[in-house]
């Protein structure tokens, strides 16, 4: 296997590749004088080939790598740790591959499995938006071979600022070939080569026909793959001149643009005095901090800012000077010696909103306009009332039960009567102010308004009806507010969580309840009651497993003997820990598994739950389909997020009374997945998929569309329960630590192998004794937890890690939770290779940083890693050996605590999580522990639970006390019990 | 005349690296201020004239220009070995009318902020009119060192069409000849502080040994813009000559969809 990196050559991007396995067929000759040929580097024949090119540019470069003198140390994603503890850098012979830059565009434009090669992909991202922008000239650059003519990216604002973030995040490896070379000058000269070539991508038909001076020479050699071209030092000049001047815009500062509303009387009639007088405010904003806004007034009383350019008044007038151009009416504020703002009427106001607002915001001006630009509108407000009175909690209220309603006309937030509306249309002013609100009213939309009021709305009609209405509403008009009574009201109003009576702990679960779960428990019924479907999208950690298991428990006391069972549908690797948390918090729950070759759909009527995974529900659908059940759930939810899949296709396709969808990353910002789940609980609900991406999805991913967001707020908030640990309803019910144990499954590979192993070592360590005896125990303990962990962790043999490890895929599944929460966690292991393994795959499938720190890093990266973690505001892991973390390390920017494998002895357990519990910290945090279920991992947990008393007195520095235990002690710790292994 | 045919006959020496006429055909007079100096020139001589003036200043054979209160002075490569004098004089305004003149430019902020983004305001020319002085001159005084007896001949023609195209690119020419450089003009506004890619300082490799392929810190992309014409950085920074035409229409499909309205 190959591992293939990029480093930035003079002129391209030049591919590389380790051998994975180490010990590549490249010679170990070449004694002479100058870098020797890296021994694990890739023939360049081989690189071409792994990246599928047929004519490679091949050649050698001299790369200088840290390493020892015999080797460079590989790099992390070929899973093998540095020989070296005290690695140097010494220049070492590369074969590369250097492909045209469109070629290497195509290759970076993958899933990329280097952070090397990541980071090009980013640079690339940067290169293609600045294009896609615009934000190229063509330019004519002098070089030793000539002239050429080139695109040139123009990188300033915030895109500057992104510029500094990729030099100061380029891996060093990427600036490696010859020197140590800049990261800013690299990554100017990848920003140029890559931007070049995707406008040559994008501009297919030449600039001019039959160029004929040396002008037009060059301009036609704007477009298609010959950059060469005559010189011509004026134009040169001129052009670098051109580039200079947009560079230099938006350096410090940018000018702002600020919308003010009239200050006269709000009560007064549109058409009063003083009502007209609209402002426009002209300020500078610095650049990198836009809450240092100055108004020009200070700036020309002769006020200075720390953080503004020197001679602010230059750069106003500058930006103005440019601004005009755009939005010629700011030339009248310009008409006096220092201009502070531009007086604008009505219809300017108006004209300043909807055409220079956007076109100045994207020339990259700042544009501040009232809160309410955008958002209060003309509008729809339903209101409805139930016909008899009905207390909130549900009882007696169903979906098909009469409700009165009424359409009315609405601004903002207020309703207004059919004379009024008229009264608007006649004043012809495209902002009006309702009863002090000032509302945009356009045209269409009055018109639209002026025939909704013809026909009378009015009259009766069922709630489910009105849900639907709700969910859907596709005119026009917005629908603006939602007023309605008794127990649709407290559905729609996304409040009944809230509203509804807690329900407490009902007897027969053994646990008790917070008072949020008590909530949530409440929710739940009432929606199952209602015949509704929904999402439990609560935070990890706050116990979505137990509010369901409480759910059937409760409703299983309700009902008068034994009912239709609920089917749970989970990913393979839940499914230990579902039956476990069922038989530990819901005893009395008849509990099947259906998965695994000896499954048999006949258990399905005497269980009240069915516990199955995504893959056997597909393959068994139409069995399954066959049995009543009283309830579908889908745990990890976001397994349906794409609805086309087979197993989306098959949750939906099993008829239930009601349906329950559990998931804790944030479902609200990922709209296509959000439908999908919809889908499954509530079918038809949000209507077709085609319907949802134009109503909601386009309007909110690309426009930002305020009323879309608050529309759809509206339509899915009923069905959609999600509660943050950081909630202040939520947060005072958590104590401070949360541990929880989590059983994961072995796969057939690691059920074989951890098999193999135990046949393999009890028969030697029977024949054995004493010190021997105690080594082969400590030995085959380590052997089976490195199963545990991965094939690959106990073979060392570099192999793929995806898809052979119950562990792993647990470990990928609360990762992606917690970095999609915004959080940060630690993943400790007692092993410093399994990190080395961990680190890089984990990166790249989550696409977060994954720092990993481990004994043989010098102090200063230690620090470095551990102030990247405590300060980088973005979510990320940091993998530690269990050693490296003893001492002296505050990580107190983690919220959760992730124990991969595990260290049988509570004290260094605790002692490795308590770096996440300093003097200082504030918020709670969620500790896990890792158990592969019926491996001995989860016979010595048991142990340690039972006598947690012997093993607090056994308090050494390790596992000794387990090799006191006789032979047949032993053969009963190490069996492979129960469903442990992912059947067929 | 005889001597004068044999010199036009043989043609002017080439010159190597002179300052050659950058556009196309008919090109200058791209900016209102170029075209209105291009009028006087009209005014003043023939279109023949001018024409053949462009074609030598195509050939490079003006050597310098050099642009002075009230007067251009520039040498040109004639067909005698040493090149010709050309002047063209016009009325430098005293040190009282540019007081007035000063003044207002500076009641209104419109003019120094059109002057900074690079552009002439059109209303300046009225701002000078209603202070009794032209932007530009009614005549000028043109003088060539060559025997030519035309007038004006083709040395100055093509001085005169170089300078128009200089105007073009730098509004300020057109005040500097008039008395006032953009520095005396705008005062402290006019100093140009250098700007750029941010500074970037790097972890040296040496301490990065132990972690040479990890990124060093998180890049955060920005938020996307909203949509808007990717030729928008040429309404806000219009290209030097009529580039514009050309790369408008290309700018438009960079973009990856319709233009925003």
């Amino acid at each position: 296997m190959l591992v293939v990196h990029g480093v930035w050559a003079e002129d391209g991007l030049a591919f590389w590749a380790e051998h994975a396995e180490g010990g590549g067929p490249a010679a170990r000759a070449g004694r002479g004088a100058g870098p020797r040929p890296h021994p694990f580097a890739a023939p360049a024949a081989a690189v071409a080939a792994a990246l599928g090119l047929d004519q490679p540019g091949e050649r050698t470069l001299e790369l200088l790598l840290p390493g020892s003198a015999g080797e460079p140390s590989p790099s992390p994603e070929t899973g093998r740790l540095a020989g070296t503890t005290r690695p140097r850098l010494r220049p070492w012979r590369v074969p590369v591959v250097v492909p045209p830059a469109a070629t290497a565009l195509r290759l970076l434009a993958g899933r990329p499995e280097t952070a090397t090669l990541r980071h090009w992909a980013a640079v690339a991202d940067l290169a293609r938006d600045l294009v896609r922008r615009g934000r190229v000239l063509p330019q004519l650059a002098l070089e030793a071979d000539g002239a050429r003519a080139v695109w040139r990216p123009v990188v300033n604002g915030a895109d500057g600022v992104h510029f500094r973030e990729l030099a100061l995040a380029m891996p060093p490896a990427c600036r490696t070939a010859g020197v140590e070379r800049p990261s800013a000058g690299v990554l100017r000269a990848a920003l140029e080569t890559f931007a070049d070539a995707l406008v040559r991508q994008a501009l297919t038909e030449p600039l001019v026909t039959r160029p004929a001076t040396p002008r037009d020479r060059w301009l036609a050699a704007l477009t298609g793959p010959d950059p060469s071209c005559p010189d011509v030092p004026e134009l040169r000049a001129e052009l670098g001149a051109w580039h200079d001047a947009a560079t230099a815009a938006e350096g410090a500062a940018r000018v702002c643009f600020r919308l003010m509303e009239p200050t006269g009387d709000p009560t007064g009639d549109p058409t009063g005095d003083g009502e007209d007088a609209w402002r426009v405010e002209l300020a500078l904003q610095a650049a990198d901090d836009p809450s240092l806004y100055v108004p020009a007034t200070t700036l020309w009383a002769g006020e200075r800012a720390p953080g503004l350019p020197p001679a602010p008044e230059r750069e106003l007038l500058t930006g103005l000077g440019r601004a005009v151009r755009l939005y010629p009416e700011l030339e009248r504020a310009l008409r006096v010696p220092e201009p502070a703002e531009l007086a604008l009427d009505t219809a300017g106001a108006f004209g300043f909103l909807r055409q220079a607002a956007p076109l100045l915001q994207a020339a990259g001006f700042g544009v501040q306009l009232p809160r309410w630009a955008g958002r209060a509108r003309l509008g729809l407000r339903l209101t409805t009332r139930t016909k008899t009175q009905t207390a909130a909690v549900s009882q007696g209220f169903g979906m098909r039960e009469l409700v009165d309603f009424r359409v009315d006309l609405a601004v903002g937030d207020e309703t207004i009567s059919e004379e009024e509306l008229a009264e608007l249309a006649r004043l012809k002013v495209p902002l009006v102010r309702v009863r002090g609100q000032w509302v945009e009213l356009d045209d269409r939309q009055l018109k639209a308004a002026l025939r909704a009021v013809e026909g009378a709305r009015a009259g009766e009609a069922a709630a489910g009806e009105i849900l639907e209405l709700v969910a859907r509403h596709d005119g026009e008009l917005p629908l603006l507010e939602v007023d309605a009574d008794g127990a649709l009201g407290d559905l729609l109003s996304g409040q009944a969580e809230r509203r509804l009576r807690p329900i407490a702990t009902p007897p027969g679960l053994d646990a008790v309840l917070r008072p949020y779960q008590e909530r949530g428990l409440a929710w739940l019924s009432f929606l199952s009651e209602l015949g509704l479907g929904g999402v439990l999208a609560d935070d990890m950690g706050l116990g979505k497993t137990v509010t369901t298991l409480a759910l059937l428990v409760h409703e299983s006391r309700e009902r008068e003997g034994p009912g239709a069972p609920t089917l749970l549908v989970c990913p393979m690797s839940l499914i230990g820990n579902w039956q476990r948390e069922a038989a530990r918090f819901a005893p009395g729950l008849r509990v099947y598994v259906h998965h695994g070759a000896a499954r048999d759909a006949a258990l399905v009527r005497d269980a009240d739950l069915v516990i199955t995974t995504y893959g056997t529900a597909h393959r068994d659908l139409e069995s399954l389909k066959e049995h009543e059940w009283r309830r579908v759930v889908c745990d990890e939810a976001q397994a349906i997020k794409n609805s086309g899949t087979l197993q989306a296709r098959a949750v939906r396709a099993i008829p239930a009374a009601t349906r329950l969808a559990l998931t804790g990353t944030p479902v609200e910002n990922h709209l296509a997945e959000l439908w999908s789940i919809m889908e499954f609980a509530n079918p038809g609900l949000l209507g077709p998929r085609s319907r949802f991406r134009t109503r909601f999805q386009e309007p909110i991913e690309a426009r930002q569309d305020e009323e879309a967001a608050h529309a759809l707020r509206r339509a899915t908030g009923p069905f959609i329960l999600r509660r943050l640990k950081t909630d202040r309803s939520v947060i005072s019910d958590l104590p401070e630590k949360m541990e929880v144990k989590e059983w994961c499954p072995l796969t057939a590979e690691q059920a074989s192998l951890y098999q193999a192993v135990v046949d393999d070592m009890l028969a030697k360590i029977d024949d054995s004794e004493g010190i021997e005896r105690r080594g082969l125990v400590l030995a085959t303990m380590a052997k089976l937890k490195q199963v545990c962990n991965h094939p690959a962790h106990l073979l060392k043999d570099g192999s793929r890690l995806a898809g052979r490890s119950g562990k792993l895929a647990r470990l990928e599944q609360l990762g992606e939770e917690i970095l999609a929460e915004g959080e940060k966690a630690l993943l400790f292991t007692q092993y410093a290779e399994f990190g080395g393994l961990l680190q890089p795959y984990l990166e790249r499938r989550l696409e977060r940083p994954v720092l990993l720190l481990h004994g043989g890093l010098p102090k200063k990266t230690r620090d470095r890693l551990v102030d990247r973690f405590q300060n980088d505001p973005e979510p990320m892991l940091f993998v530690l050996s269990l050693k490296a973390a003893g001492v002296g390390l505050n990580l107190t920017a983690a919220s959760h605590v992730v124990h991969v494998d595990r260290w049988w002895n509570p004290a260094v357990e605790d002692q490795a999580t308590d770096r996440a519990f300093r003097i200082g910290q504030r918020k709670n945090v969620q500790v896990r522990k890792l158990i592969c279920a019926g491996t001995l991992e989860e016979r010595v947990d048991e142990m340690i639970e039972r006598k947690k008393a012997l093993a607090e007195r056994v308090v050494g520095a390790g596992e000794e006390w387990l090799t006191d235990l006789s032979t047949g002690e032993l053969r009963e710790v190490f069996r492979l019990t129960g469903n442990a292994a992912e059947g067929g | 005349m005889a001597w004068f045919d044999e010199y036009d006959h043989r043609g002017p020496i080439r010159v190597e690296g002179g300052l050659r006429a950058r556009s196309k055909r008919g090109s200058i007079g791209s900016t209102w201020w170029s075209r209105r100096f291009i009028d006087i020139l009209e005014r003043v001589c023939d279109k023949g004239r001018l024409t053949r003036g462009r074609a030598y200043a195509r050939q490079g054979q003006v050597l310098s220009i050099d642009l002075a209160a009230g007067e251009v002075r520039a040498a040109v490569q004639g067909s005698r070995p040493e090149p010709y004098d050309v002047v063209i004089r016009i009325e430098a305004f005293g040190e009282r009318r540019w007081a007035e003149l000063e003044e207002a430019v500076a009641a209104q902020a419109v003019h120094r902020a059109r002057l900074l983004a690079g552009e002439m305001p059109p209303e300046i020319e009225e701002l000078f009119a209603a202070a009794g002085a032209d932007l530009f001159p009614r005549d000028l005084d043109m003088n060539c060192s060559c025997p030519d007896w035309g007038f004006p001949c083709k040395h100055l023609s093509a001085v005169l069409y170089l300078l128009a195209e200089a105007f073009d690119d730098d509004p300020f020419l057109v005040l500097a000849w008039r008395g006032r450089t953009r520095e005396q003009l705008l005062g402290s506004l006019a100093a140009d502080e250098g700007h750029g890619l941010p500074e970037v300082v790097d972890v040296p490799f040496a301490e990065r040994l132990a972690d040479f392929y990890a990124p060093g810190a998180t890049a955060h992309p920005p938020e996307r813009r909203p949509a808007a014409s990717p030729a928008l950085l040429l309404r806000v920074f219009p290209p030097p000559g009529d580039l514009g035409d050309v790369l408008a229409p290309a700018y438009e499909r960079l973009g990856d969809g319709p233009a925003a309205p």
